[in-house]
């Protein structure tokens, strides 16, 4: 497995090595001098990472706290627990869908599911992921959907995080929701609030198009009756499996929420919206058609597989869909290239209540199955806490756009308040 | 007397069935079919006498009603194509209307509803109904057929097998409000406010829950009509009004006594356009409805219609505690059963 344009070497170190991985090695402590072109990389890849992280000299709300503990405060005082989208989250965090991509409907993604559990964050399933893979055509089987969702619960804490369904257009021939919602094997999840529905709007990597993947030939023949399928490549082993994207007006997103919730109303509601030029219109829609949340993924790539002509000419980069949304009327989630402490914290501060990961939680997973992807969230932990309590802040929702300035800004952010 | 009024006791206790032998042994199954019997008899004289003509529904096609509140549909390897079991209906009789003007199926139709409706004490995930459509029609006509239907088909039963209501301990004087007059009809809204003054945290955008429902119902002595449910409550079929849009030109006929909806109905969206696009905003795949929609884009009849629960019905007749009792062979929700 390989990441392309992805930090990938940084996520594997972290993946083997957790929070140690937030410094540089241990050994060189006293020997070396170190810049700033330790970590990041340059020129940076978006505004995003371009922005810099701005503690104050005075700090209100450290006094606050040390009044409140009845000592200085420290960076182990940040508390990370956060309502993510209807959950309790253990951490500003949520573990992103991957989709049916090969990678993603893998074993690999049964582990991050087991260790999402164990981490308590929440988790999102990804798109036809049922329409390729099937449910339980094979009741023992180690990947798909219904694996997933048992590596998960058995894992999990039954107070924390919680397992959010995506649905596409193909997705709705397969019934995902009402699948699930009426499977006994989802009752724990739902008894206890921790059942969730993604309305799948768009995706970052292929703003205004549908899921991309190529799938071998037999897998082809099998769903040929659900999506348009193009041999691109005559004498390759696989043919391109297009997804339609789905037709939306603010009525039709709207209706479907309204519906969603109608059919669902033990499911919380989430949407996940792709970085259109209209995405505070459409996110503003969402919420006031009660989403639990509202997802915005930047055009940053995922894991779902894309032409080249949307790698780096298509849709609004994550930073600027956070100044377009301004203060969130709603639970704003936000991925895109999230792999470390520091765009994590960037984010927070401009309005998102928690991040996701993808193709970070997939590297992770890949160089160590059974902790790469624990490892490398408790060291993104450790440098939230860190960054955090450096803004004189301890909590994420206590960030805000003062916290970040931006090159060429002559101020810093506008403050954008969270919902 | 005494050993009825010992029957129902002992069934009313029992949240599931027993295994089928005894259920189907049981005096108060026997007696609950018989009156059942009546009322298929019942609607199928009046239905004739007022011009409908009875088909006999299809039992899988290549899609069904989408439905709503989270039920799932099954699936049927047909040749390799995946169809489905009829959930409803619905589609089939929009295109009948291109035969006859007025039609009605005795339809079994089967939703695998969540598990959580186990509880509800009036859902099966195998049912039947009287589906009824009406070329032409009106919401206000196929309200009138709903009302006219239920009222014929009680005052027969009371009359065509009185020992049974007797051995169910069941008091015809509960519907003596029902065959006095007309039913009332509340808005969505209306209900809405209702429930509200009652204490019920009901969404105004939303579906009446079971519960609301049947508290509701609890209130009411005669059956009673709810009118315009929300757009994004009911499936793309529902006609949504051109006066106030967002407002669906449907209605639910719900029995008193906490008994709660034994009827839905609309009138049907039939312009190919606006079907397409609600189906958009159902969450729906145009693409998998392609005979309906060829159908639709010729063009049928505008109509009205509803359907009206035969075990539900079965069940406020009698009187009995749980709607599985009024079933012969009944598979509750979650329950594996024969």
């Amino acid at each position: 497995m390989r990441a392309g344009g992805f930090p990938e070497e940084q996520v594997r170190a972290r993946a083997l090595g957790g929070a140690a991985e937030a410094f540089p090695p241990v050994e060189t402590y006293g020997h070396e001098v170190f810049g700033q072109d330790v970590s990041g990389p340059h020129p940076p890849r978006d505004e995003l990472d371009a922005a810099r992280l701005v503690p104050p000299v005075f700090m209100p709300l450290r006094l606050e706290k040390l009044i409140d503990l009845g000592r200085e405060p420290l960076q182990s005082d940040v508390d990370l627990r956060t309502a993510v989208g209807g959950f309790s989250s253990a951490l500003p965090v949520f573990l992103s869908a991957f989709g049916s991509t090969r990678i993603g409907s893998s074993e690999v993604s049964v582990a991050a599911s087991r260790q999402a559990g164990a981490l308590g964050i929440p988790m999102v399933i990804g798109e036809n992921v049922v329409p390729v893979t099937g449910y339980r055509r094979d009741p023992s089987a180690t990947t798909g959907m219904l694996a997933r969702l048992r590596a998960y619960l058995d894992a999990a804490d039954p107070s924390l995080g919680g397992v959010v369904v995506q649905q596409s257009t193909e997705d709705a021939d397969a019934e995902v929701w009402n699948l699930v919602y009426s499977d006994p094997a989802a009752e724990p999840l739902l008894a206890g609030g921790r059942l969730g529905f993604e309305l799948k709007v768009g995706q970052g990597a292929k703003p205004g198009l549908g899921g991309l993947t190529v799938l071998d030939r037999a897998t082809a023949a099998r769903v040929s009756e659900q999506f348009a399928l193009d041999d691109l490549w005559s004498r390759g082993p696989g043919v391109l499996r297009s997804g339609s994207p789905g037709t939306f007006t603010d009525e039709i997103l709207r209706q479907q929420i309204r519906f969603m919730r109608n059919n669902f109303p033990r499911a919380r509601i989430w949407v996940k919206l792709h970085p259109g030029r209209d995405v505070a219109r459409a996110a503003a829609c969402a919420w006031e058609a009660g989403a639990d949340a509202v997802t915005v993924d930047g055009a940053e790539g995922g894991t779902g597989w894309a032409p080249r002509a949307f790698l780096d000419h298509v849709g609004l980069p994550l930073a600027e869909c956070l100044r377009r949304i301004g203060s969130p009327a709603g639970c704003l989630l936000a991925t895109g290239r999230v792999w470390e402490g520091v765009r994590a914290v960037k984010a927070l501060a401009l309005g998102a209540t928690a991040v996701g990961l993808g193709r970070a939680a997939l590297t992770a997973v890949d160089a160590d199955p059974e902790h790469g992807l624990r490892r490398l969230v408790e060291c993104l932990a450790f440098e939230v806490q860190l960054l955090t309590s450096a803004l004189g802040k301890y909590t994420p929702a206590a960030l805000s756009g003062e916290d970040v300035w931006f090159p060429g800004a002559a101020d810093a952010a506008p403050v954008f308040e969270k919902a | 007397m005494e050993h009825a009024t010992s029957v129902v006791t002992e069934q009313a206790a029992r949240r599931t069935p027993p295994p089928l032998s005894e259920h189907l042994g049981s005096d108060t199954t026997r007696a609950a079919m018989r009156i059942q019997q009546e009322v298929l008899g019942a609607a199928r004289d009046f239905l004739r006498g007022e011009g409908f003509v009875e088909l006999l529904p299809p039992v899988i096609g290549p899609v069904t009603d989408p439905g709503a509140r989270g039920s799932k549909q099954l699936d049927v390897d047909y040749y390799g194509h995946r169809y489905k079991v009829m959930t409803s209906g619905i589609l089939y009789k929009q295109a009948s209307l291109l035969a006859f003007d007025k039609i009605f199926y005795i339809a079994p139709n089967v939703r695998a509803e969540p598990v959580e409706t186990c509880n509800t004490r009036r859902h099966l995930a195998e049912f039947h109904q009287i589906d009824v459509e009406i070329a032409h029609g009106t919401r206000a006509d196929a309200m009138g057929v709903a009302e006219r239907l239920l009222t014929h088909v009680v005052r027969h039963a009371l009359a065509a097998v009185p020992e049974q209501f007797e051995l169910l301990a069941r008091d015809p004087l509960a519907f003596a409000w029902l065959l006095s007059g007309p039913f009332d009809v509340l808005t969505h809204r209306e209900a809405v406010e209702a429930l509200h003054g009652l204490g019920y945290a009901q969404s105004p955008d939303a579906e009446i829950e079971w519960t609301g429902e049947e508290l509701l119902s609890s209130k009411k002595d005669r059956p009673f009509f709810v009118t315009d449910y929300p757009k994004g409550s009911r499936g793309f079929y529902d006609r949504e009004s051109t006066t106030e849009p967002g407002r669906l030109r449907n209605f639910d006929l719900l029995a008193p006594e906490g008994y709660g909806e034994l009827v839905s109905g609309s009138e049907r969206e039939s312009d190919y356009a606006t079907i397409v696009t609600r189906m958009r905003e159902t969450g729906e795949n145009p693409a998998k409805y392609r005979w309906y929609l060829d159908v639709m884009r010729q063009g049928v009849p505008r109509s009205a219609g509803f359907g009206m629960g035969l075990e539900r019905l079965t069940r406020f007749l009698t009187g009995l505690d749980a709607v599985w009792q009024v079933n012969a062979y009944p598979k509750v929700p979650g329950e594996v059963a024969p």
